[in-house]
């Protein structure tokens, strides 16, 4: 990373606060089946606008997911506690929930009525629309990015949103997830703790 | 990140709803986020002026912005109705730098956006998101009062990132400022606006 770019590039509140007013504008217009569509095509669109990768080993993959030059960790500051499992330390979104909290008051309960939507409709993951956006990029991001010739998967296993609330993926998905992860569900919780994210990548 | 995709969707959305429903689709952003943000009232300018430098307006959450309290504002009987502001980094800037290190490039259609609003609107727009500023300004300025008067916003120059400037004539022209002055100003900020009392009696307006 460039300390000194990215002092240049810290976020300014008014495009996330803007941006948090846009898409609830969209859902009185659309619904929240409307507002889901609407967020993963933005993320899908980001992703697709994002130059493809490939690696010839999993460690060059793993070096550039922690320097933040693979496409899928442009955003996000993350370790790897294992090869397979990412930790991202703070989310990308938090900045423009604290400032819209701030300025304009509590969030809509919107952004978590579509959250409950794509829970029921796709993945069980997400605390809020804003974890849509995140996950369907990492997933589209995924799609892009070969390593020894072999595409890259992509699977979420925890989120905790800035105020502390947890989502953990089914009971009945954790096995296999935490098995991919090369993680104990003692480790998992450990994460939670003081971390946004906690995520896998692998090959088949 | 949620800035860049949004970025990422301004193309998206100019090829469905064209460049002219970009717009208004902006137009609505700035406005709606006006809006929530809910009204204020100061005694006078100078504790209007002390509150903005201090980051507590609405107008706040655009970032660092300063009142130029040398370049007051007067009407026709030489009576102090505004100020002139501005703002060192428009705070567009990081965004458009996020996409330049993680995209690549601006999609043509912030271009695009801009051009129409130059050509239909008014012609100040650096890029596709001034488009908000200049909105979001006039709503907060209503939702704001000085010794009881509700304000206006004019935006009269603007600086892009690759160093292209615009200037209002129109607006240089309500508060009768010279656009030398406002050129100048440009070489150290980014967006210049005022901030007036609304229905001021201007000197241009009285010619």
């Amino acid at each position: 990373m460039n300390p000194q770019r990215d002092r240049m590039l810290e976020s300014n509140p008014f495009v996330d606060v803007a941006t948090h007013l846009f898409l609830e504008d969209i859902a009185d217009k659309q619904g929240a089946a409307g507002l889901n569509n609407y967020l993963m095509s933005l993320a899908t669109n980001l992703a697709k606008s994002m130059p493809k990768e490939e690696y010839l080993s999993w460690d060059e993959f793993l070096d550039a997911l922690r320097v933040g030059n693979s496409i899928i960790t442009a955003f996000e500051e993350v370790f790897t506690p294992t090869p397979n499992c990412l930790v991202t330390k703070r989310s990308p979104f938090e900045r423009g929930w604290i400032e819209y909290s701030k300025r304009v008051g509590a969030f809509s309960k919107i952004h978590r009525e579509v959250a409950d939507y794509y829970n029921a409709t796709v993945k069980p993951t997400a605390i809020n629309s804003l974890h849509i956006i995140h996950q369907t990029f990492r997933a589209a991001a995924a799609e892009r990015i070969t390593v020894n010739g072999k595409p890259v998967m992509y699977a979420q296993i925890a989120t905790v949103w800035t105020d502390g609330e947890k989502k953990i993926a089914p009971e009945e998905w954790l096995p296999v997830l935490l098995q991919k992860a090369g993680i104990t569900h003692t480790q998992l919780n450990m994460l939670l703790r003081n971390n946004a994210d906690v995520w896998i990548l692998y090959q088949d | 990140m949620l800035d860049v995709a949004l970025v990422a969707l301004i193309r998206d959305m100019s090829e469905k709803a064209g460049v002219d429903g970009t717009i208004q689709y902006w137009t609505r952003v700035g406005e709606n986020l006006a809006k929530r943000i809910g009204k204020e009232a100061y005694m006078g300018w100078p504790s209007f002026n002390v509150a903005f430098r201090e980051g507590r307006t609405g107008f706040s959450i655009e970032g660092d912005a300063m009142p130029l309290t040398d370049l007051a504002i007067t009407d026709v009987d030489g009576d102090v109705v505004g100020y002139i502001y501005a703002m060192k980094q428009c705070c567009f800037v990081p965004t458009i730098l996020r996409v330049r290190y993680s995209v690549g490039e601006l999609p043509r259609a912030d271009r695009a956006v801009a051009e129409e609003y130059n050509n239909t609107i008014h012609d100040i727009a650096v890029c596709n998101f001034c488009v908000i500023h200049e909105k979001f300004r006039e709503e907060v300025a209503k939702n704001i009062t000085i010794g009881g008067q509700q304000l206006d916003a004019l935006l009269l120059a603007t600086r892009g990132y690759t160093g292209e400037t615009k200037i209002s004539e129109k607006n240089l022209k309500k508060i009768g400022m010279n656009p030398d002055q406002v050129r100048a100003l440009l070489r150290n900020y980014e967006c210049v606006y005022s901030i007036l009392m609304k229905g001021a009696k201007l000197k241009e307006e009285e010619k």
